[in-house]
């Protein structure tokens, strides 16, 4: 049954963007049969729909324009397990509002509520006993939601060794704007050069061509939809923000994991020899003839500035139980080591450590975790960045409502690190801004969140950022990676497609939802007759 | 300079310890093996009072051979020298037996000024051991300290956390403390210390380096016996109530007023 918007909605009007936004009605729906009804009801009256999963977003894209809200959050159940014997491939189906952290417990726990479980999934549960799995998405947000992680092809930083939430899906179901499901398998549908046909669960064809446009040659990035000549037709649909359906389904793999896990905080003095790190971890440089073959699962950053605001923060209780850092701590590399063995780890650390201290560091400078506790210690330390950030924000925002968090989420080709370093910092500090670089730097995918002081500083900040865009376009970057292009993101894709190229999108999107009535305002602005 | 002893008990690497229902033992597979994490916090006070004071700390631990890489671990965070008790005559010990060895393990080092013990392992749970210890050695004890105000030549100033709030207690040295998590943030360690550890010499004492009484060590100087091991029941019961909000109000004070009769 649909809800009258009133007070007690006010929360779902926003998401971790910190945009409020406006709607008339908002669903629950516990089935895809009760998305199904709500959207035929919305269709026939013409009323636009913003679907919404844990309202996570830094992009905006579950913030209503607007019209009827379908929040998926009740939908939160793991429903299937699939068992590949030859090629020892585990896959799980899970609802659209199951949380990332419920998903990790369940898998580490490999304890599921099974009791509407088919035979075939009961069955491959007993396989999973023999190993030890996990779902390599993970960003930073833990209490994201399944669909929300697919809708923006979410990544996080392991990324870098596993690629983003697309790499992992392998099978959709989504409620089309007309209330028809399509049920996509990854390998079923794959286009004929830039022509795809697709037949829904009620039997209609959907054929259509696929844009012009040329997707950046960077390994993350969520801008847009997805197109590729031959492409799998799935992969339209991840990060597609919820603009083409309504995922009610999403099948995804897991992957072993493995027993030894390390996490290094490296702590470099000063930023460009922290750089030159990343490139040797990278094996882009040689350094002092060391013959390092480190294969990190995740190469992270924090400015000199970020730690700073950590530090200031420590004194504070909410962040008294993260490690201590040390005053001279000036900028840090995190890396996180996956193996078989300990000892095969500890050979690769002990030539890092040469490694460090050619660079002009020192060993001594770093924080090794290789137990489960102490690694945690460690995500903590990472997680506590953006928290911190939000934190600071929100100060800000009692003297100054208009402001709301001003973060990047751009990545550029290896060759342009130490570029896109000098391109944010020389911009905050020509325009006098105060902010924090943070983020995964291994694919040269950085988080710079400026802290405006007052509204002056934040239009200054946003100018900043459109600048920003355009030189990241130029540079053959993405403009959103992980995060999606959502409502706030719109102007930034402007700087990366022609006007013409987001035309072909918005083709593209009518070719699902004639009348756009699914996600307005997401990727692209609504024009009416467009 | 001052002595510093640490007791270090390796346990499993996890904060959910599973128990097998039909051995009542600790399941240990897939689970590395790591330093009591309450320890951490002992190794890290100990290393403290070395950087304000001076002082050479002991890292001492009752285990199986392999414990000798986690006290290579202590070593790591600024243990300057590990001692290990192995032998099969000290396999099986409850806190009681425990204790006596440790002690016997102690007086092997001679005078001392400090132990330092975590407050309770993770894996028995029983906060038995360090007090048990000191009534050995027959010194002076205070457990659950969570700050260390002042040490001195022959006594140790610090707060010890109670249900109600803290007491500041003056000890005479040599005395016994047990710290809680409150006390400090362990340190990681770095390349450079473990490349240091690795490299350090632990030391081995078995069943003859020390003059113990062989009835009073392992099984046999062990009088606890464990019958079950069991997941304490903890059953909640909800009751939902729904309805309008005077509705819920009526039915949430009947509910409550019920209550009260039962008490009374």
């Amino acid at each position: 049954m649909d809800i009258k918007f009133n007070q007690i909605y006010g929360e779902y009007l926003r998401d971790e963007s910190r945009q409020v936004g406006r709607a008339e009605s908002i669903v629950f729906p516990k089935t895809e049969a009760e998305i199904i009804n709500s959207v035929k009801e919305m269709s026939r009256k013409n009323i636009p729909i913003t679907s919404q999963g844990a309202r996570t977003g830094l992009a905006a894209s579950a913030v209503p324009y607007g019209g009827h809200i379908i929040n998926l959050s009740k939908m939160n159940k793991v429903t299937g397990a699939r068992y590949d014997e030859k090629e020892d491939r585990f896959f799980l189906t899970v609802q659209p509002g199951v949380l990332l952290s419920d998903l990790r417990k369940y898998i580490a726990n490999k304890s599921f509520v099974a009791a509407e479980w088919d035979k075939e999934s009961i069955n491959a549960l007993k396989f999973m006993e023999k190993g030890r799995w996990f779902y390599s998405t993970d960003p930073t947000e833990t209490s994201a939601s399944m669909g929300g992680i697919a809708s923006c092809n979410a990544s996080g930083a392991r990324s870098y060794k596993y690629g983003s939430a697309r790499d992992h899906i392998t099978g959709l179901r989504l409620v089309l704007a007309d209330g028809d499901v399509l049920v996509l398998k990854r390998g079923q549908y794959l286009a004929k050069d830039d022509e795809f046909s697709l037949i829904t669960e009620g039997g209609r064809e959907i054929k259509g061509k696929l844009p012009k446009y040329k997707m950046p040659h960077v390994k993350k990035n969520t801008s847009g939809y997805y197109n590729k000549p031959g492409m799998d037709m799935i992969d339209l649909f991840i990060g597609s923000d919820g603009t083409l359906g309504i995922i009610s389904e999403i099948e995804i793999e897991l992957n072993k994991t493995f027993d030894v896990i390390w996490g290094l905080t490296i702590f470099m003095p000063d930023e460009d020899k922290a750089l030159d790190l990343v490139r040797a971890l990278r094996h882009e440089i040689k350094i002092a003839d060391i013959n390092l073959n480190i294969n990190p699962s995740a190469i992270e950053f924090f400015s000199h500035k970020a730690l700073k605001m950590l530090r200031d923060r420590q004194k504070t209780s909410a962040f008294s139980n993260i490690q201590e850092l040390k005053d001279t701590c000036h900028t840090a590399v995190y890396i996180e080591i996956e193996s078989d063995s300990n000892e095969l780890v500890w050979a690769e650390v002990e030539k890092l450590g040469d490694v460090i201290n050619a660079l002009g560091g020192d060993e001594e400078e770093t924080w090794v975790a290789y137990n489960p506790i102490n690694l945690e210690k460690l995500h903590d330390f990472r997680h506590a960045c953006p928290e911190c950030v939000n934190l600071e924000i929100d100060q800000i925002k009692k003297l100054n409502a208009g402001i709301t968090k001003l973060g990047t989420d751009m990545s550029v080709p290896d060759d342009k690190l130490k570029d896109v370093m000098k391109m944010y910092n020389e911009g905050m500090e020509e325009n006098k801004l105060d902010g924090v670089i943070f983020g995964h730097i291994g694919n040269n995918h950085l988080h710079v969140n400026i802290i405006p002081k007052d509204m002056d500083e934040y239009e200054k900040g946003k100018e900043l950022f459109l600048i920003w865009a355009e030189k990241i376009a130029a540079m053959g970057g993405a403009v959103s990676a992980e995060h999606g292009v959502g409502k706030l993101k719109v102007p930034f894709l402007k700087k990366m497609y022609t006007e013409e190229e987001i035309n072909e999108m918005r083709k593209l999107k009518k070719i699902f939802d004639p009348s756009q009535i699914l996600n307005r305002g997401t990727i692209f602005e609504y024009v009416e007759g467009q | 300079m001052m002595k510093i002893i640490v007791c270090i008990k390796q346990v499993p690497g996890t904060n959910e310890v599973k128990t097998d229902p039909e051995t009542n033992t600790i399941i240990r597979e897939n689970v590395p093996a790591i330093i009591n994490p309450f320890d951490t916090y002992a190794i890290e006070e100990a290393v403290r009072i070395k950087e304000r004071t001076g002082a050479f700390i002991y890292g001492i631990s009752m285990g199986i051979p392999s414990a000798e890489d986690m006290l290579k671990e202590a070593v790591s965070l600024g243990i300057d020298k590990g001692i290990l008790m192995t032998d099969r005559k000290f396999a099986g010990a409850d806190t009681l037996a425990t204790a006596y060895t440790l002690s016997k393990g102690i007086e092997r080092i001679g005078e001392f000024d400090l132990i330092i013990c975590g407050r309770q392992a993770t894996d028995g749970d029983t906060a038995q051991v360090g007090p048990s210890l000191a009534r050995t050695l027959n010194i002076a004890y205070a457990t659950d300290i969570s700050k260390i105000i002042e040490i001195k030549d022959n006594e140790i100033h610090c707060l010890k956390i109670t249900d109600d709030g803290y007491e500041e207690i003056l000890i005479k040295l040599p005395a016994l403390i047990t710290v809680v998590k409150e006390i400090n943030m362990p340190r990681l360690p770095s390349i450079k210390s473990m490349k240091a550890a690795r490299k350090s010499k632990i030391e081995i004492v078995e069943f003859d380096g020390i003059k113990a009484d062989e009835k009073r060590t392992g099984l046999k100087g062990s009088p606890t016996q464990v019958r079950k091991v069991f997941v304490p029941l903890h059953e909640v019961n909800t009751t939902l109530i729904e309805g309008t909000l005077e509705e819920k109000a009526g039915k949430l004070s009947e509910i409550l007023l019920n209550l009260r009769m039962e008490v009374e």
